[in-house]
């Protein structure tokens, strides 16, 4: 038998494979391709305090290795998560993470104290929303904002606090170490790459141009999402969660290489619905055919590497 | 059931210049419903490729498409024999009733109306099936009650939008279904909704999940005075044409 668990300060998860958010939806919407209470946990679609409809016009843009969205956070807001979604996560025993989104500081924080009153085990915070009141700058690019954002919510939650970090930074130590002090228990890494899709069609010897500008996702970031984590690794103690273009159980093991103690998979679920499942069963399989008998050895063999 | 299917490759042909159609059967798919669609893995691309059904029968789907792309162009190379991986079935279902249904359909739009007018004729509904295409050359061969081309080359000249009062008139449908390209599923909408007869209308938008998860796919609704989306994948790609915002 190979133990697959983990724990990220109280938050136990049965395996270190976890889907990403906006890409699983609220709950058990996988149910007809993959056994969702298998995994080690589901990120749930950004939730904010009201609900959003999104953006108008093209939301996505297939790119050479992944694709880019623009989807602008529809969500159904946290009373409807609350009444409607949280009971079939309950229900159906899948470990969850809420991830969180807001405009304010004071959206975070009503965010953090309802997921605190509802004993919510984990949150992840999305960082990437512009910060309203401070010029729309987004939190998650200045240290100073990210440090306070996170203090702040930390004090209104007593459980796991993942902070999910944005590769669109100058410096990914700065705030992976602001994220530390502020007292998050994790970080998850990355969020999407700023990037632009164009199409160009060459009509009645004119051209239209169709532009999709928003984050790049896929199998196209993984060399981002490698040496992001590989970075942030040498100045943070607390547990790091990859994200970024994980597709095989190869994917999984250089991650670990670099650090990290679990994996989220994002766009990979829309190429192969079935691929979470498929990967804890590889993981399982590679750990019982090397002998390792917990996640730490296998991790701590390949961090010798 | 799992929705994730391997299937075998039982028939590909180039029917029309850059049409084909293509029949693959799995024996973990046993049904699938009219209005539902197909999404198929294609090697090397991230978003697996949504496609309405133009037939099931023994466990055998076929899907007719036009080549216009990367994915399109992978599966146009797939040979007898090949595997092929696909998810279904997936979105919602055209109301099957026994009415008197007026089918139109535009170019490669007339697929999913091949397996409608199939099962609307099962249970006895008449039907009147009239389609529009560029030209000669682009008619997908079929028992139509009625074609129209762009250029007149076969059948009646111009758009079948141009004859729609006139079938109407002729038919008298109490109901109209359509699938075509977003111009010609807005003016029949509305030219239905003018004759106050119920209309549904299949939609087509780039996806991403086939499943409503990702919100990539959304349009707006109508629905008792408010707006509201809808995924195309999921809660799709049938609508009732009243409630489309168009």
């Amino acid at each position: 038998m190979v133990d697959l668990s983990l724990k990220i300060k109280d938050f136990d998860l049965k395996n270190p494979i976890i889907t990403a958010s906006g890409t699983y939806g609220y709950n058990n919407e996988f149910d007809d391709f993959c056994e969702v209470n298998k995994l080690g946990a589901v990120v749930t679609k950004g939730i904010t305090l009201e609900p959003r409809l999104g953006n108008e016009g093209e939301r996505i843009f297939e790119t050479y290795g992944g694709m880019i969205n623009r989807i602008g956070l529809e969500n159904v807001g946290i009373q409807a998560f609350l009444d409607e979604k949280l009971p079939v996560l309950q229900k159906c025993n899948i470990n969850f993470i809420l991830n969180i989104a807001g405009n304010t500081v004071e959206d975070y924080i009503k965010l953090a104290k309802i997921a605190q009153e509802n004993d919510i085990k984990a949150i992840e915070l999305n960082v990437s929303c512009p910060n309203v009141k401070c010029g729309c700058i987004e939190f998650g690019v200045n240290k100073q904002a990210l440090y306070e954002l996170v203090s702040i919510v930390r004090k209104n939650y007593d459980n796991c606090l993942i902070v999910k970090l944005s590769p669109n930074v100058t410096s990914a130590e700065d705030l992976a170490t602001a994220v530390q002090s502020a007292g998050a228990d994790a970080v998850s890494a990355i969020n999407t790459v700023r990037g632009m899709g164009v199409k160009l069609d060459f009509i009645n010897g004119g051209f239209k141009k169709t532009t999709v500008s928003g984050g790049l996702s896929g199998k196209a970031i993984k060399p981002v999402a490698l040496s992001f984590i590989d970075r942030i690794s040498k100045v943070i103690d607390i547990p790091i969660i990859a994200i970024g273009g994980i597709c095989t159980l190869a994917d999984v093991l250089e991650f670990f290489s670099v650090g990290a103690k679990a994996v989220q998979i994002g766009t990979a679920n829309f190429t192969h619905p079935d691929i979470a499942e498929k990967l804890i069963n590889d993981l399982e399989k590679f750990m019982l055919e090397n002998n390792f008998s917990t996640l730490d050895d296998l991790q701590k063999k390949i961090q010798k590497s | 059931m799992k929705k994730n299917h391997i299937g075998t490759v039982e028939n590909i042909q180039e029917i029309n210049k850059n049409v084909y159609s293509i029949e693959f059967s799995s024996p973990t798919l046993e049904k699938i419903s009219a209005g539902e669609y197909v999404s198929i893995l294609c090697d090397g691309l991230t978003l697996r490729r949504p496609f309405s059904v133009a037939n099931f029968e023994n466990n055998t789907t076929t899907v007719l498409f036009k080549k216009r792309g990367g994915g399109t162009e992978y599966i146009s190379n797939l040979k007898i024999g090949d595997k092929i991986e696909f998810s279904a079935p997936l979105g919602n279902t055209f109301t099957i009733e026994n009415k008197k249904t007026l089918l139109i359909g535009a170019g490669i739009g007339v697929a999913p109306l091949f397996y409608l007018e199939k099962k609307l004729n099962e249970i006895g509904a008449e039907t009147f099936f009239a389609a529009g295409f560029l030209s000669e050359s682009d008619i997908i061969e079929h028992d139509f009650d009625f074609v129209s081309t762009d250029d007149g080359s076969n059948g009646n000249k111009g758009s079948i939008c141009d004859y729609l009062e006139q079938i109407i008139e002729e038919f008298k449908p109490e109901k109209i279904v359509s699938c075509a390209p977003h111009p010609v599923l807005k003016f029949v909408a509305q030219t239905a909704q003018k004759h106050k007869i119920p209309c549904e209308v299949a939609m087509e938008k780039v996806m991403a999940c086939g499943i409503g998860v990702c919100r990539g796919c959304v349009i707006s609704l109508k629905k008792d005075g408010k707006t509201q989306n809808a995924t195309v994948c999921k809660d799709g790609p049938v609508f009732n044409g009243e409630e489309v915002v168009w």
